[in-house]
């Protein structure tokens, strides 16, 4: 890619494990060094690459802050890029899936505001456990599969939790 | 003769040459334009000392009349006063059709499909009655700051599509101004708000004005403002709570449609009035025609509670994408003179759990924001602690795949600059093309997204179904708009464009009204050279004329006097005449022959002088 390791650009270890609120403090940091206001009185031809230079750090910092991208990231580093749509071989988690999407629907068709904040709450329990999962899976290198299989969890949640708050939204009009 | 200045040499003359940029606050009634002098960011006024331009273009068949005297006038003549054009702007006819009934113009679609209101000088496009706006207030920001300017950031509603950005944009290169940046009204708010009282944390932005409504969630931190997320309406404002409080007093009066559009202009401007006395009085009572009736508070809440509900919406979508709670967020600040109302403080202070803050003059602080960052693009402030705004592109932008569905890019609430690109593949064997549909918005369905442009890949080598990899990239610049461009990335076939969207203004048509903004700046000109020569010369007769009347007799002979009341008559004659040049000759010449009387009567005076007697006795 030719591009520098974002771990590397934000000062960090490749890890799972990472203080949130340090990788904001140094993104601001850095986006005031890239941003291209601090160029605008120069040619045309900075201009764009401070452009370029900030798109770059933009992307690098929303990877990071966000688990599944930053759990992703990591697997490309280590030369397995997963495609985002892929058949789950996971049986025990696609009954769980099953059972997330039928109880969502039941949220959906009862318009129930308190039952939607507390599927939410288990959402985001069940959210931290599988990031604490990928941590250990990924500290120890004979367990690289099962990274795998994690970050695919992880996505499937993540689009349930996108679902989630579309019905909220549906829900508010 | 002036001295050289001499410098140093490596030494500039001016160590602190400042390079002058304003900050404009474009808005649906009023607008207005703010600079930094001598370290502090101020609105400019004019030369009646009023800071506030409402937005507001008359065209008469001769002149253009922007401002208070506009919208004066703009009951008695509707169809050429345009009011509350920002909200047409970036508009296809098909949006405009469906407004209808709200606009009291007469409307025709230009080349492109945009549409352009018809007046007494000819069609006019949202977009140049803006850039008539833009330009007034660029002419009082160079009368007071005594120069022209290097630029100018000007703000638009945060959630201004693409479209809107681009038109904005237009009216500013029209109006003859560089756009340093286009900048969020509530970004610009927060730095205004953020600066004067040093605050940190999480801030909401409530700003509601007269067309649009916008909330952006900010984190503030150490002069960096970073939007979290923003969300709005460009079609929800004070407008709407006039056009409710319109509808029931023609209800209650028993109005029907027979209103035409000077009685409608009316109707609203009494029902923007009754609208602001009760944001101080219980109730008021209103006169339309023969009808008379009162409107409680109560009855308006009614009436606007619709239109709050609809912002307090958008405030929990925005709150739900910036995740953070209402008790996260430690100020909310108000903007926008529609904040003024009592029912939306108290809704907004029922949603976040805390008392709004309304301290701050919600007229002007964007305009103030605007002029902060403004001096900064300018590269006026070099000292390196400057602020640094981290804005986001309000909605997705995609691109329409198979099915006719849209296909996210880049979700809303990305931080700009930003660059993503996509691929996809050919579906059909041997496929030399493929056709990009550039959209942006949150539904599914092309249909209900608005549509950028598209353009055509062409030129891709020949392969089986599947083997081309079509590489699109979007690119959001500080300004938040987008350039896309595609690439086959085997034969390395590429296309681009910067994306001007459908219904916008063609490069044609920009270009013929940059032309007759030139030629009415030197009609203008003219204009004012005319006027100029008119105003000397009725001054030049009526002194010529006091003096005649008391000293003629006394200082001239006959022949003398003959001659210059010739010479003054001739002036007279060419008064209401056009021809500049001709007065200014007359005028000349009539100063000419009456040097001799000037000489005669001033000697008078001081001869009188010495002799002890006072100038009235002699002019007795």
């Amino acid at each position: 890619m030719g591009k520098p390791c974002y771990f590397a650009l934000f000062d960090l270890q490749p890890s799972f494990e990472l203080d949130r609120d340090q990788l904001a403090t140094k993104y601001r940091e850095l986006a005031r060094e890239t941003h291209p206001d601090r160029f605008a009185a120069e040619s045309d031809q900075r201009q764009r690459e401070a452009v370029e230079r900030s798109a770059d750090l933009n992307e690098a910092y929303q990877t990071l802050r966000n688990p599944t991208s930053r759990a992703r990231y990591l697997l490309s580093l280590d030369g397995t890029e997963l495609p985002l749509e892929a058949t789950v071989q996971d049986t025990e988690f696609l009954f769980q899936q099953l059972q997330w999407r039928e109880e969502l629907e039941a949220l959906q068709d009862g318009a129930d505001m308190d039952g939607i904040a507390s599927f939410k709450a288990r959402l985001t329990q069940a959210q931290n456990e599988l990031h604490d999962a990928f941590s250990s899976a990924w500290a120890d290198t004979t367990r690289r599969p099962d990274t795998e299989r994690l970050v695919r969890r992880m996505q499937f949640l993540d689009k349930l939790a996108a679902q989630v708050r579309q019905l909220e939204e549906r829900l508010d009009d | 003769m002036a001295l050289l200045q001499i410098a140093e040499p490596g030494q500039s003359p001016k160590p602190h040459q400042r390079r002058l940029a304003v900050g404009i606050d474009l808005g649906t009634t009023n607008s207005l334009v703010a600079a930094v002098r001598s370290g502090v960011a101020e609105a400019l006024a004019d030369d009646s000392g009023a800071v506030i331009l409402p937005s507001v273009v008359r065209y008469l068949a001769e002149r253009t009349e922007v401002g208070a005297s506009a919208k004066d006038a703009a009951s008695a003549d509707p169809f050429n006063t345009m009011t509350s054009v920002k909200r047409l702007m970036g508009r296809g006819m098909g949006d405009i059709t469906r407004m209808a009934g709200q606009l009291p113009y007469r409307f025709s679609a230009g080349d492109s499909g945009m549409p352009f209101i018809e007046t007494a000088q000819g069609p006019k496009s949202p977009v140049e009655v803006s850039a008539d706006i833009l330009r007034t207030l660029r002419e009082r920001a160079e009368a007071t700051l005594g120069g022209e300017l290097v630029g100018a950031v000007i703000t638009v509603p945060a959630y201004f599509d693409d479209a809107q950005r681009q038109a904005t944009k237009d009216a500013a290169q029209i109006a003859g101004l560089n756009v340093l940046r286009l900048l969020n009204e509530p970004t610009a708010a927060a730095v205004a708000y953020g600066l004067d009282r040093g605050a940190e944390g999480i801030v909401a932005i409530y700003d509601l004005g007269g067309g649009t409504f916008d909330i952006s969630i900010l984190r503030l931190s150490k002069g960096v403002f970073e939007v979290l997320a923003t969300g709005g309406d460009t079609a929800l404002g004070g407008d709407d709570f006039d056009h409710a409080v319109a509808g029931w007093i023609a209800a209650q009066a028993g109005l029907g449609e027979q209103l035409d559009a000077g009685q409608w202009r009316t109707l609203m401007q009494q029902a923007c009035a009754a609208k602001e006395r009760l944001s101080r009085d219980a109730e008021v009572v209103i006169r339309f025609g023969d009808w008379q009736g009162c409107l409680t508070r109560q009855v308006l809440n009614e009436l606007i509670g619709p239109f709050v509900a609809r912002s307090l919406k958008a405030c929990r979508r925005a709150m739900r994408d910036a995740e953070v709670d209402a008790q996260e967020i430690s100020a909310v600040v108000m903007v926008g003179g529609s904040t003024r109302v009592p029912h939306v403080r108290e809704q907004v202070a029922s949603l976040f759990g805390r008392e709004p803050l309304t301290d701050i003059d919600p007229d002007k602080v964007v305009a103030i924001g605007a002029a902060i960052q403004a001096e900064t693009l300018a590269g006026n402030n070099r000292d390196g602690e400057e602020l640094l705004l981290l804005d986001v592109i309000p909605l997705s932008l995609g691109l329409e795949t198979m099915g006719g569905l849209m296909e996210k890019v880049i979700p809303r609430n990305t931080t700009i600059p930003v660059a993503r690109a996509q691929e996809f593949t050919t579906y059909k064997d041997g496929q030399t093309a493929i056709m990009i549909h550039v959209l942006q918005g949150e539904r599914e369905l092309v249909a209900d997204c608005r549509s950028l442009a598209r353009f055509e890949l062409r030129g891709i080598p020949p392969m089986v179904a599947g083997a081309a990899k079509v590489r699109v990239t979007f690119q959001v610049d500080a300004d938040g708009l987008l350039q896309v461009s595609a690439r086959e990335v085997a034969s390395g076939v590429q296309a681009s464009v910067q994306v001007k969207p459908s219904y916008g203004l063609s490069d044609a048509e920009i270009a013929r009204m940059l032309e007759d903004s030139f030629r009415s700046a030197d009609v203008d000109k003219s204009a004012r050279a005319l006027r100029e020569q008119q105003v000397d010369a009725r001054r030049l007769i009526e002194a010529v004329e006091s003096a005649l009347a008391a000293d003629g007799d006394r200082l001239l002979d006959q022949e003398e006097r003959e001659a210059i009341e010739d010479q003054l008559d001739r002036l007279r004659g060419l008064l209401d005449s056009s021809d500049a040049i001709a007065i200014e000759q007359q005028a000349k010449t009539v100063t000419q022959i009456t040097d001799a009387f000037a000489a005669r009567r001033m000697n008078a005076t001081v001869s009188a002088a010495l002799s002890g007697r006072r100038v009235n006795d002699i002019e007795d």
